[in-house]
Formats: C-alpha cells, sequence, structure tokens
C-alpha cells in the first residue's frame, strides 16, 4: 500500500463524454468554447432582464406593457407563432407551497422528419424521465400523433387527456447532426410557453434534450433545472476509481487509474476539475484531477488526514479537514493548496465541511459533544452553532442550493438514513427507509439529492426528489460519495 | 547467563503467539520455527539495519489493538497489548512504525477517517508514553478496509482497529 506512485490515466473510452459541449451560446457567460451543440429561442416571452421570470404584477406594469405588446408583435410576425396575448396567469409550479400537487404534462414520442435513426419515443423518454426525477410532475402517457403540426397542437385534445402542459417536438437527422424542435405549450391557457431549436452531434442527444428539460422546469417553476449535470462518485468495483455519469446514470465512464482508495469526490464550481482523497503515496492526501486531460495533482499532503474537501461556491477556496498539527478541524485552503485559514478550534474530530451557497457559513461534523453532531460557523470566524439535536448519530452535511436547508445522514436503529432539516434547527425530515442509505448530495437547482444506498445489497448511488418520494438507483455498478457538476 | 535464557524463552514465546495471533493479521508473515536457530531478536542490534527475517519477526509479534464502537480511548486490554509491543518495539528502535487506523462498517466514511486517525493517534501517544523510541507516523483508512467483510458484531469487533506495520 506505501511507496508506490500513484499512476493516473483518463479514461479514453468509446464515450467519451468530456468531450462533450459545454455550453451553447445565450446559456450563460461562460468560459467554455468548445459548444457544438447550438440552441436557439424562438418565443422567449416572460423574462425581465436578470433572465428571471416576471412576476405578474410587474410585467404588466404600464410601461413596460407597451414594450412588451411591441416586442411580442416583432417576434410574432417574425416567426408566424399564434400565440393568444393574455393577462391571465402563466403556467407555474409554485415551489414556496407545500401543498402543491403534481403539474399533469404530456410528452409524446417525438416527431421524426427523418426515416431511420433514433426513435422519438427514445428521445421523448429522456424528457419524460427527467420531468418524473424532479418529482414534480405526472407524466401522463400519451399516444404518439405524427399527423398534427407541432406548431398547431391539438389543445382540445390534451384538455381533454386532462394535462396543464404538453411538450411537442419534431427532429431530422443529418448525417451525425441532429436538429431538434420542441415546444412546450399551456393547455389551458391554449398558448406557447416556450420553444426552443437545437442543434448538435446525434450521439448528444440526450445531452439535447436535458438542455431542453432544464429550460422546461424554468418556465414552470422559475429555476432552471440541472439535467444536463453529471455526477462524479467513488467506484467500489475491484478497482477503487472515480467515476462519472450523466445524473440519470447514462454515460458512465472511468476517470482515474489510481488502483488504490480513492473517497469523497468534489467537482470545481467551473467544472473543469475535481478534488478527492487518494492513497496514491499510501496516505490520504488530497488530489485534484483536471477532467479534460486526466491529469492529477497533489493538493495536500500535510501529515495525517487531508479529507473531505469541498470548494467553495466561487471555486476560490477549499474546506478541507487537516490534522497534521492534532486532530482533524476545517481548514480553508486555497485551490493550490495554501492555508489560509484555520476555521475550527476545540477538542472534536471536525470533518465534513459543506459550504452555504453564498459562501458565508460552513456546516460541518464535530464529536466534541461526544457524538457527531453537524455545526455551522461563519467563514470570517466566530462561535460554532450546533444544527443537529433529534438523532445521537448526525454526519455528512449537504447544504442546499436555496440555502435553507441541509441534507445529512442519521443513524437510526443501526442504519444510516438521509434526513433534511431547516438551517435554523426546525422541520426535521427522514427522507429514506430501506437499507442504509448515506453521503446526500443536492443537485444544483435543488430539485434532487443524489446518495448513496444498500438497500439492493451492494452500495450503489441512487437519486431521490427533494422529498424523497421517488427513488431511482443509477450508477449501475457500486459506488458512494456522490458530487453534481454544474451543468453543461 | 539468565538474560539471555530469559531472551530466548521470550522469543519462543512471542513465536508461539504469533502463531496463534496471526490469523488477525493481515499480511501473513512465515516465522522460523521454535527451536530453528537463526537470526532472531536474541540478538538484537539497536543502529543500523535490521536483516529482513528479523524485521519480519518484529512484524509478525505485534499484537493488533482492538477499540470499542465508535471510541477512540484505549481499553485495558488494549493498554495491555501495547505495553506488549512496545518492548518489542523498544529492543528494535531503529525500525520505523506506522499506526494504521481502521473502523468497522457502521459509521459514515469520512466520519470513520477521522475516528480511524484517532485511533491511529491513541496508539501513538501511548507508545510515546511508554517511552517507545521509535519514529511513529499514522494513518487512518476509515472502514475501508476491513479485516473481517462480514457484516456481525464478530466482524465488526476485528475491524474496529489499529494496526503497527514495521519498515527499516
Amino acid at each position: 500500500m506505501t511507496g508506490q506512485p500513484m499512476s493516473f490515466a483518463a479514461h479514453s473510452g468509446p464515450s467519451d463524454w468530456t468531450g462533450l459541449p459545454q455550453t451553447a451560446p445565450g446559456f450563460r457567460p461562460s468560459t467554455h468554447k468548445s459548444a457544438s451543440s447550438v440552441e436557439k429561442d424562438y418565443f422567449q416571452p416572460r423574462r425581465d432582464h436578470c433572465g428571471h421570470r416576471a412576476t405578474r404584477g410587474a410585467w404588466w406594469s404600464r410601461r413596460s406593457k407597451r414594450a412588451f405588446t411591441l416586442l411580442l408583435s416583432c417576434v410574432l410576425l417574425a416567426l408566424c407563432v399564434s400565440v393568444p396575448e393574455s393577462a391571465l396567469g402563466k403556467l407555474i409550479i409554485d415551489l414556496r407551497n407545500p401543498n402543491r400537487g403534481k403539474m399533469p404534462i404530456a410528452i409524446p414520442d417525438f416527431v421524426s422528419g427523418s426515416s431511420g435513426g433514433i426513435s422519438g419515443n427514445a428521445l421523448a423518454d429522456v424528457l419524460r424521465n427527467d420531468l418524473y426525477l424532479s418529482g414534480l410532475f405526472h407524466v401522463v402517457q400519451a399516444p404518439s400523433d405524427n399527423s398534427t403540426p407541432i406548431d398547431r397542437p391539438d389543445f382540445d385534445r390534451w384538455a381533454q387527456a386532462g394535462v396543464h402542459a404538453v411538450v411537442l417536438a419534431h427532429f431530422e437527422t443529418r448525417g451525425d447532426q441532429l436538429v431538434l424542435e420542441a415546444r412546450l405549450y399551456d393547455v389551458p391557457m391554449r398558448r406557447l410557453e416556450m420553444g426552443k431549436r437545437l442543434t448538435g452531434r446525434v450521439v448528444d442527444h440526450r445531452l439535447m434534450i436535458h438542455r431542453f428539460g432544464e429550460r422546461v422546469m424554468e418556465a414552470i417553476t422559475g429555476v432552471q433545472g440541472c439535467f444536463s449535470c453529471k455526477i462524479a462518485f467513488a467506484g467500489q468495483t475491484e478497482s477503487r476509481e472515480i467515476f462519472a455519469m450523466d445524473y440519470d446514470g447514462k454515460n458512465l465512464g472511468q476517470l482515474t487509474r489510481a488502483r488504490t482508495i480513492v473517497l469523497s469526490p468534489d467537482w470545481s464550481p467551473d467544472g473543469r476539475s475535481i478534488i478527492f482523497t487518494g492513497y496514491g503515496n499510501g496516505r490520504p492526501d488530497l488530489w485534484s484531477l483536471d477532467v479534460a486531460t486526466g491529469r492529477l495533482q497533489v493538493v495536500s499532503s500535510r501529515p495525517g488526514l487531508n479529507a473531505s474537501g469541498r470548494y467553495s461556491p466561487r471555486g476560490d477556496a477549499i474546506a478541507v479537514s487537516l490534522t497534521f498539527n492534532g486532530i482533524p478541524k476545517i481548514f480553508l485552503i486555497t485551490p493550490h493548496g495554501d492555508i489560509i485559514k484555520r476555521l475550527t478550534d476545540g477538542r472534536g474530530n471536525d470533518i465534513s465541511p459543506t459550504w452555504s451557497p453564498d459562501g458565508a457559513s460552513i456546516a460541518y461534523v464535530s464529536d466534541q459533544a461526544g457524538s457527531p453532531q453537524i455545526y455551522a460557523i461563519g467563514v470570517q470566524g466566530g462561535e460554532a452553532t450546533r444544527l443537529t439535536l433529534d438523532t445521537n448519530y448526525n454526519t455528512d452535511p449537504d447544504w442546499s442550493p436555496q440555502g435553507d436547508t441541509l441534507a445529512f445522514t442519521a443513524r437510526m436503529n443501526g442504519r444510516f438514513q438521509i434526513c433534511t432539516i431547516r438551517t435554523d434547527g426546525t422541520d426535521f425530515r427522514v427522507l429514506t427507509t430501506q437499507g442504509s442509505n448515506q453521503e446526500p448530495a443536492w443537485s444544483p437547482d435543488g430539485r434532487m439529492i443524489a446518495f448513496s444506498s444498500t438497500r439492493r445489497g451492494r452500495r450503489e448511488i441512487f437519486v431521490m426528489d427533494a422529498s424523497g418520494e421517488i427513488q431511482v438507483p443509477v450508477s449501475g455498478i457500486a459506488g458512494k460519495a456522490p458530487a453534481w457538476s454544474p451543468r453543461n | 547467563m539468565p538474560l539471555r535464557y530469559l531472551t530466548q524463552g521470550l522469543i519462543i514465546a512471542l513465536a508461539v503467539a504469533a502463531v496463534v495471533l496471526g490469523g488477525c493479521t493481515r499480511k501473513q508473515v512465515k516465522l522460523p520455527g521454535p527451536g530453528v536457530p537463526g537470526p532472531g531478536l536474541n540478538a538484537p542490534r539497536t543502529s543500523g539495519p535490521l536483516l529482513e527475517q528479523e524485521l519480519q519477526t518484529v512484524q509478525a509479534n505485534l499484537k493488533p489493538v482492538n477499540f470499542d464502537y465508535d471510541r477512540f480511548t484505549l481499553t485495558p486490554e488494549a493498554q495491555a497489548a501495547l505495553q506488549y509491543n512496545a518492548e518489542i518495539l523498544k529492543r528494535a528502535p531503529q525500525v520505523a512504525v506506522l499506526i494504521e487506523g481502521h473502523c468497522d462498517e457502521r459509521g459514515t466514511d469520512e466520519y470513520n477517517l477521522a475516528l480511524g486517525e484517532r485511533r491511529a493517534r491513541a496508539v501513538a501517544d501511548y507508545l510515546t508514553s511508554l517511552g517507545v523510541p521509535n519514529r511513529l507516523s499514522t494513518v487512518s483508512y476509515g472502514s475501508e478496509l476491513p479485516l473481517d467483510p462480514g457484516h456481525n458484531e464478530a466482524a465488526w469487533a476485528q475491524n474496529r482497529r489499529a494496526q503497527l506495520r514495521v519498515s527499516q
């Protein structure tokens, strides 16, 4: 175990997912220039200058109404899309309402404009699964209909089917290129809600549809989905390596050739690197993997533990548990490994830091009171406050992207379960019941939680919606410690 | 010379103990059987490198140390094992000792890493307090390397341990 150099090399199999387009133009300002799929809005009705969905009241202020009418007219003229102007409320799922029901939505098979190739059912299934896993939609079975053009939906039929929304899509393949046009319709109001035209490589069809799904989530909930995210995890196959896959388990690829223990991967906010704890030099050091090249670098190899590294939301610091000067304490270090400051004090084992989304606080595990519990502390210092009280073994905190909730692992009846608690210590919920479940990780949109579970025997990665109602295995191979990438 | 007989007696006792306890250690090391002449601990050199076989003898005679669930404090049994180990290590002060801390599977992984580190450190601190002169270092494996892959109390009890590894 000792003395062997850690030899890693990037996996270069046929599923070269690192070569996928990172960002389409217009998605967000990005340093990635490798976009090979293009996405165009041809109708983008209700968004304010910040990109947020405007509220009805603000939208219909007198000043903006005139501008809107003008803009809408231009869009309508240019695209000949028939959208009735309406002051009625829009299609919406109110995420703040805990009693909200699921929105019934129909996603008939995508209509093919060319013969052969991918099936319209397979394409629609990608989106159906995305929206199902969000836990917000009831995806209604819908027969395919090749006769109705997607720009003239049969609203009567969809109203009769009882759905509030329908997605109609048309696609063509030209060589290795796929052109996909997809539209989200508001059925009761009989109007187009959002439409996209996407072009890309056929092999990237899942990514293209995931991206459209993210826009559907944004149009209906106000928060962009994150179906294009990857999940990295520590594989528990014969060779323990870092693997990554689409969030839904597809396109699994091995990222390291470490041939040693690897633990606790965490993806940098720009998606370019993954830090993890690896025993390549016989000790638990913190390593950094360049995702594109497979190059490995030691970030921190101080004596003792260099464990549970987590990037700050801006990527300019890493919170990590170090023991070089005593018992495990949380430190902030730069991405190159230089110590910025020591954050925690006292006589407990402090491990598993997680950043608040604003980067101002860190929650972590400490057993200073005798059993492991979750505490929070300001990055600028101050007193740590204890957050968990309900059980006597609480670990693995992960701060939700909305900032108001922590997911964590609690021991109950000798097993581990994923729980959530509000950051003020209220609203304790238990989300899992089967097997032993650990290491919750919120998706970047806060709609889903990835975790590891032994409920089917071996430990593997699962994804559930934020309420825990839908829980599905995704990794295909044994693994643990899931970590989400940013959107691709 | 009485001291020499005492030493030889100890060597034989150690060898027998090692055979009995051998199943508990991860790396099986072949020992010279009782009565087989060979370079043993009866002629220790306190400076310069040990012969490979001497190193293996030291390794084979070190006892594993076990812990209570979710604890890193040393039980009386653990202290007795370490006192035994300390006397061996004192006689080979030139070897370096790596102390591995391990946990059972009934903890979450990252917390187990911290716990394993504390176990290793508790052992290191105790050995130091006993006057062990060797270079000591620690490594935590959390629950990554169980001795017994079983999911029962017997397996867990074996897996909650600190193991000593000697090297030149």
